[in-house]
């Protein structure tokens, strides 16, 4: 007798897939017509459309409320689109059962503004609960954790309290927090910030050489002078719409870029 | 889920809440002593009943005038019955030396007559014989000539019945009672614990935690606040019942025939999980409403 086949809405994120060569060759991440209303009458996203590649580094910029946080949030799955569709490697973000979230985040690095790191841990500690959720041995927890510090210029750091750090040393954790797993996405949320200019083009740096091992890094900030000093592909919200340039603030379409950074 | 790293973030969290969780075991285990002290109650009345009741005595009251013939005879069907053990003749003179012996009614009652205490007969029952048995060989020997009165002892055991009745329900109401205080101390210790750590919990979940993952170690500590506080209790208890065991023993031994006795090792077991159970119960109600981040 044939039994009832049980269909996994989205087996993708579950715990050891794997993905197909069809899903690498689509774009990591799509927003498709997204809109997103926190009042009826006054959408916050409406009708977005971005597309991104693996590899990319995308910086999503506009003025503070613009929705830019809205638009990270949407895709590590703290809010839902009202229309449209949020595709992460293919599969509708917005379609996930909450029991599947845990498992998409994983696929994902995100870095706040506010660090979120937890300051009554060790270094090591705020780092190696990312893997220790995914079960990985003791063993190797330490050794990919020192890697990640090696990484992000804090070596023989892991002992530390996290409380005796700097703004931007507590940042640097955060990232290591973030590439450990090795996620496919990297989502920064304003990184820099919280940090001076000389520290947040030293965190810019940062996650350009974590883009460079071949992770797609999207970074939200509203800091023109940070933008303007490299060629990345830039996503502009403004009033809830996307403006885009492929190759930075040089090949900006329109004029009020800097009225849309603030 | 990961047992190792819950059992290792649940040590970590018992570390640095450690104040807040020495409060709540405290409380816990005076609730839990309550309940363990009633237990015993019931437990030591328990054991006093099924004492009585399976060494059964019955007293048969004769006749002022009941000549000494009736009387052999009525010993004599009494040691073939299977049921009795032993008959013993007291006399009006030898009721009247006993009562005086034991009586403490700070009184002179030396110039009691002997006349007013009636000759018996004493039956000791054969260990195990039950009540209703008791009872049916009772209303029998009231059919005897000689036999004035039968004392089945049916009153007392009807009280004790009552008393053990009373003694269940409240350890009961009060087992119901510890539940409560259980499910409401550590949910509430553990509600505070979750609001110290919310952050962690916020990361975890970014990090891509389940909910199993972040829950683990709450229901870890819940578990262990439970079981420290059971078992402090039977500690407790055991201890007071190895201070006044001896000196209540004797008393008790010369009034009841029974001496005292502890938890069974099944209540033991049973109250450590139990308590162990709802600590985590506990916990599990109190961390699910944190978790949708």
């Amino acid at each position: 007798m044939q039994g009832t086949k049980v269909v996994r809405p989205f087996p993708f994120f579950r715990a050891g897939a794997r993905v197909s060569q069809p899903q690498l060759s689509k774009p990591i991440l799509a927003l498709e017509d997204v809109y997103k209303f926190f009042r009826p009458d006054q959408p916050t996203l409406r009708g977005v459309n971005i597309s991104v590649d693996r590899g990319e580094f995308v910086f999503i910029t506009g003025p503070s409320g613009a929705g830019k946080s809205t638009l990270l949030k949407l895709v590590y799955r703290e809010l839902t689109v009202d229309e449209g569709r949020v595709l992460f490697c293919g599969r509708d973000i917005g379609r996930l059962t909450d029991g599947s979230v845990p498992f998409l985040r994983r696929n994902l690095g995100i870095v706040f503004q506010d660090f979120r790191i937890i300051d009554h841990w060790t270094v090591f500690e705020n780092i190696a609960i990312a893997l220790e959720i995914l079960s990985i041995p003791q063993r190797l927890i330490r050794s990919r954790v020192a890697e990640a510090l090696e990484r992000v210029g804090l070596a023989g750091r892991g002992p530390d309290q996290t409380s005796n750090l700097s703004g931007g040393e507590k940042q640097r954790v955060a990232i290591a927090r973030a590439i450990v797993p090795e996620p496919a996405l990297i989502l920064a949320d304003e990184p820099t910030g919280n940090l001076d200019p000389h520290l947040a083009i030293d965190i810019l740096t940062l996650f350009e050489e974590i883009n460079a091992t071949g992770t797609t890094v999207l970074f939200a900030t509203h800091d023109h002078s940070l933008i303007s000093k490299r060629d990345h592909r830039l996503v502009a919200i403004d009033e809830g719409r996307v403006v885009e340039a492929q190759k930075g603030l040089k090949h900006w379409p329109g004029s009020g870029i800097h009225t849309l950074v603030g | 889920m990961d047992v190792k790293s819950a059992m290792t973030r649940a040590r970590r969290g018992l570390r640095e809440e450690r104040r807040l969780y020495v409060v709540a075991v405290t409380s816990l285990a005076v609730a839990f002593l309550c309940l363990g002290a009633t237990l015993l109650g019931v437990t030591n009345l328990d054991a006093a009943a099924t004492r009585w009741g399976q060494s059964g005595r019955i007293t048969l009251f004769l006749k002022d005038d009941a000549d000494q013939q009736d009387i052999a005879q009525l010993r004599v069907v009494l040691e073939g019955l299977g049921d009795v053990s032993e008959v013993t003749h007291v006399t009006p003179e030898q009721a009247r030396a006993s009562f005086l012996e034991d009586a403490d009614v700070g009184a002179d009652l030396s110039s009691l007559p002997s006349e007013v205490f009636p000759a018996s007969l004493e039956v000791t029952l054969v260990n195990g014989v039950t009540r209703a048995r008791s009872e049916s060989i009772a209303s029998r020997l009231t059919q005897f000539r000689a036999v004035s009165d039968v004392e089945s002892y049916r009153g007392w055991f009807e009280k004790l019945d009552h008393l053990l009745w009373g003694a269940r329900m409240l350890a009961t109401g009060l087992a119901l009672l510890v539940v409560f205080c259980v499910v409401a101390v550590i949910g509430n210790t553990i509600r505070l614990a979750v609001a110290r750590r919310r952050q962690e919990i916020e990361v975890m979940k970014l990090c891509g935690a389940t909910n199993g993952f972040v829950r683990g170690p709450f229901v870890l500590e819940g578990m262990f606040q439970g079981f420290t506080s059971a078992l402090l209790a039977v500690l407790a208890l055991l201890a007071g019942y190895l201070a006044l065991h001896e000196p209540v023993d004797s008393t008790l031994a010369a009034l009841t025939g029974s001496r005292i006795v502890f938890l069974s090792a099944w209540t033991m077991i049973a109250l450590l999980f139990g308590g162990a159970l709802i600590g985590a119960i506990g916990s599990a109600l109190s961390v699910r409403r944190y978790l949708s981040v």
